[in-house]
């Protein structure tokens, strides 16, 4: 921890729409370490420590079978919800790299939706339980149901503007243009498009939400030793947070902090455990399942008060490299492709590099926050070696 | 009586924990007996002080908007028909730490907002499955 393991090669297959990967999930996750173990220029067989989120399908008992892993020492994924957890992926693989519990570890994330339908579906019977009989009984269904509950109480309470929604969803899309990966590249959105979309659940139009994607990306870890005489620039991972504040997680809608993204104490996490400031960053990626969540968290973080995260997002402030906070440079959930934010681990690692097709110049400290509305919320923070 | 979403949109699931809300024909609130404190959804442990008996309390059922949304697009099939709807969270007036979902019925939609002041209406249905009477918390619009 701080600069104890570095990120020395980063991967992903090919994106595609919901549905249309020809590969299985499982080909998926497999294409995707591959490539970040090429990358690194490691062997497979060295491999030795899987990590995932959301209750990954793809074991790392069958991933070292497949993969020709020697030893595994070392496998885990943290604990709630879906995207909020993929920083948290990157901290666990962190914790075991630096502990000595294991020395190469794949962080990843793979989903087919074609192949295991939809996370963002509302799943229902007819009848109801556990929490879903004091929502879903009225209606409140999916994800975009949740956040956009938070959201609304949001905007009230700090008298925030649809514009600041359109700013989020507009600089993703607009950094998309520059990325041959992105399902949205050649596709530019304008300001009068996003406000002419369909709502999906008021104060969402169809541009606040993400899609659903097929693809997979990887990371893997190691420590600075091994990573000396390897292919690429090690990238260090200076902190890395997953958390919640007292009062929070549990019983949507009645916690203390309501409407809260779950960020507070991870940003406190994080600045402590560096040693920087949020206006220390150079570049910031910010999981966005939809737009409106994103600000909470942003000003969670300490990035604006939340009575100024309307002017800290407006006038282009968020858009491409020379930006204000140069922000989910690769298009993000909504632009490139919704890995389930694992691409925008894998481009808060790329800017450090240089590798970036929207490059920050002189990265030194490069953010990737994590899903934010569900809990408990993570981030890391990679710097340059 | 008709249902907000239909009559045959889903019923809630009946055990200790959710039947008092859902048959006393008030909103009947899950309360800590050691610490008297009031929590929304129930749970095993009194998150103030991790007693493990409740009892219950009756909200006067008074309440205000705290937060809504507008559901235009149907995410379930039985919905296609019933978009645009609107679910609102209602605080408490008499337990301000306690909020609960609900539709409220006098009102289109687009005219629900944060602050208005509602009262509790109860959907009276009989469940033909399980052969409950069940009493759903509903809202409408109170002038004060």
């Amino acid at each position: 921890m701080q600069r104890e393991a570095v990120v020395v090669g980063v991967g992903e297959s090919n994106y595609y729409k919901r549905g249309a990967a020809p590969e299985t999930e499982f080909q998926l996750a497999c294409i995707a370490i591959r490539n970040a173990v090429e990358d690194a220029g490691l062997e497979l067989s060295e491999i030795d420590g899987f990590v995932s989120h959301m209750e990954s399908r793809n074991d790392p008992m069958r991933l070292s079978r497949a993969l020709g892993v020697e030893t595994l020492n070392f496998s885990a994924q943290p604990w709630g919800g879906g995207g909020n957890g993929v920083a948290a992926g990157i901290m666990l693989a962190d914790a075991a790299v630096s502990g000595g519990l294991a020395k190469c570890v794949v962080a990843f994330r793979a989903l087919a939706q074609g192949q295991f339908g939809r996370f963002g579906q509302a799943r229902m019977a007819n009848r109801l339980y556990g929490a879903a009989n004091y929502s879903a009984l009225y209606g409140l269904l999916s994800p975009a149901h949740i956040c956009a509950m938070q959201t609304r109480r949001f905007m009230h309470d700090h008298d925030i503007s649809q514009e600041a929604l359109a700013d989020i969803a507009l600089a993703c899309y607009a950094n998309a243009q520059r990325n041959p990966r992105a399902l949205r590249y050649g596709k530019p959105l304008t300001r009068e498009e996003y406000h002419a979309s369909r709502w999906i659940v008021d104060p969402f139009h169809l541009f606040d939400c993400c899609p659903e994607n097929d693809g997979a990306a990887a990371v893997v870890i190691t420590t600075p030793e091994r990573a000396r005489d390897l292919r690429k620039m090690p990238v260090p991972i200076l902190a890395a947070a997953q958390g919640l504040d007292a009062g929070d997680g549990f019983g949507a809608f009645n916690e203390r902090s309501f409407p809260t993204a779950y960020y507070a104490n991870v940003g406190a996490r994080i600045w402590e455990r560096s040693g920087v400031r949020p206006a220390d960053v150079d570049v910031a990626q910010f999981y966005e399942n939809f737009t409106g969540p994103v600000l909470i968290a942003m000003s969670e973080m300490g990035f604006a008060p939340p009575d100024g995260i309307e002017e800290f997002v407006s006038d282009g402030a968020l858009e491409g490299p020379a930006a204000r906070l140069p922000f989910n440079t690769s298009g993000g959930n909504l632009g490139e492709a919704y890995i389930h934010g694992f691409e925008l681990i894998v481009e808060a690692v790329r800017q450090v590099r240089g590798e970036s097709t929207c490059q920050v110049d002189d990265v030194e400290l490069s953010l990737a926050v994590a899903g934010p509305g569900f809990a408990p919320g993570s981030a890391v923070l990679f710097c340059r070696d | 009586m008709s249902r907000y979403l239909g009559d045959e949109w889903a019923l809630p699931y009946l055990d200790p924990q959710t039947r008092p809300f859902f048959t006393s024909g008030a909103i009947r609130i899950q309360v800590c007996r050691s610490c008297d404190t009031p929590q929304h959804p129930p749970d095993d442990v009194c998150h103030a002080c991790q007693g493990m008996e409740f009892t219950h309390r009756d909200s006067a059922g008074l309440g205000t908007v705290h937060s809504y949304i507008v559901v235009h697009h149907a995410v379930h099939p039985a919905l296609a028909e019933r978009v645009p709807y609107a679910v609102a969270l209602i605080a408490l007036d008499d337990m301000p730490a306690v909020r609960v979902c609900g539709n409220i019925l006098d009102l289109a939609p687009g005219d629900v907002s944060i602050g208005q002041s509602v009262r509790v209406v109860f959907e009276e249905i009989h469940d033909d499955e399980t052969d409950e009477d069940l009493t759903i918390p509903q809202w409408e619009t109170l002038t004060r």
